[in-house]
């Protein structure tokens, strides 16, 4: 069964990337859409969600390594990060307050349930630190990942359109919004605007982590009632 | 076969740094997970020449290119999670728009005025 749900996995995740290599559609998301196709071949060939779990475990411990492999970019752009230093970590301090703050209050004004703010908070981040903070603070990993890949899919839609609305020209101060509020969906984006864009863009998806891992503690314990 | 050897081989040294992280963590009890800790400490061994990048950059450019298979098990348990979206599906459009919203603008608008008050004559 480790074997089989590791394979059905794989096959799930090259068809919907084919699909969105030939559409190029940011709808067609390769995340909820590789998902989608897992759980309906589980459901259609009757397999209980238990007995994906072993290969489910097997595959995301891979997730650290990932993780802990974002400071080889980081450091590969360590120049273009101390050139604009000032303007990169106060656009990523503040954005990713930002993002945290207004989603706890936006969440708290329509009244959503704990489980569900908790795993509303780390949305604008990469999946694997947003796994982490839910697994460390409370929070659902699959509603969290699913918020996150939502907030991606509607920054890379419509977030260039919108900073362009509000007046953001600066090919720097671009790719760190899409960056920082959208992560790797949003430094994708980056990267057909320019070179530069989608450099800034996965530096700020990288340090937007790491600050709203470190922030996650004290952010909760303010704005999340017990 | 070499290659896929020295991914390998890379991808346990970078596990190694997760367990340092983890370690670490729970040794000065910050509410920190381990990757994020590892992150900074191999960035940190670059830094320093401590790791030279030659060892580590087969295997981190192989995991980061296919990031996004690692995403799929962990949204696979959304399947139980249908009813969330069901009930709650409108508030939390609203909130992930809003937020995203507010987001997007002040992180642009911020490194924007900081960029020109420090290069006033690029663009």
């Amino acid at each position: 069964m480790m074997g089989f749900g590791i394979s059905l996995t794989l096959g799930a995740y090259f068809l919907a990337k084919a699909l969105y290599m030939k559409f190029r559609h940011p709808l067609l998301n390769v995340v909820l859409l590789g998902a989608t196709l897992v759980a309906v071949a589980l459901l259609l060939l009757k397999i209980p969600y238990q007995a994906y779990l072993p290969a489910r475990s097997l595959m995301m411990s891979l997730l650290g390594p990932a993780t802990v492999g974002l400071a080889v970019p980081l450091y590969r752009n360590r120049q273009l990060l101390s050139r604009h230093a000032p303007a990169i970590l106060a656009g990523v301090g503040l954005g990713t307050l930002t993002s945290v703050v207004s989603v706890a209050w936006l969440a708290a004004f329509v009244a959503l349930p704990r489980e569900v703010v908790l795993s509303l908070l780390p949305k604008s981040v990469t999946i694997p630190f947003a796994l982490e903070i839910v697994r460390l603070h409370g929070g659902s990993q699959a509603l969290a990942s699913a918020f996150v890949v939502a907030t991606g899919t509607l920054g890379s839609v419509f977030g260039g359109a919108l900073l362009t609305r509000v007046g953001v020209q600066d090919p720097i101060a671009r790719g760190l919004a899409m960056g920082t509020g959208s992560h790797g969906q949003g430094t994708a984006m980056a990267f057909l605007e320019g070179q530069e864009q989608g450099t800034v863009a996965g530096l700020a998806m990288t340090l937007a982590g790491i600050t709203t891992t470190l922030l996650a503690p004290l952010l909760i314990r303010l704005l999340v009632k017990a | 076969m070499l290659r896929v050897l020295k991914v390998i081989a890379q991808i346990g040294l970078l596990s190694l740094f997760v367990w340092l992280g983890g370690r670490l963590a729970s040794l000065t009890g910050l509410p920190l997970p381990g990757n994020v800790v590892g992150l900074i400490l191999l960035y940190l061994a670059l830094s320093t020449g401590l790791v030279k990048l030659e060892l580590i950059q087969e295997g981190a450019d192989f995991l980061l290119r296919h990031l996004v298979f690692f995403f799929i098990p962990a949204a696979v348990d959304l399947m139980n999670w249908g009813g969330v979206f069901y009930q709650y599906g409108f508030r939390l459009a609203l909130a992930i728009a809003g937020s995203t919203l507010l987001t997007f603008g002040v992180a642009g608008h911020v490194s924007q005025w900081l960029r020109r008050r420090n290069h006033p004559c690029v663009s």
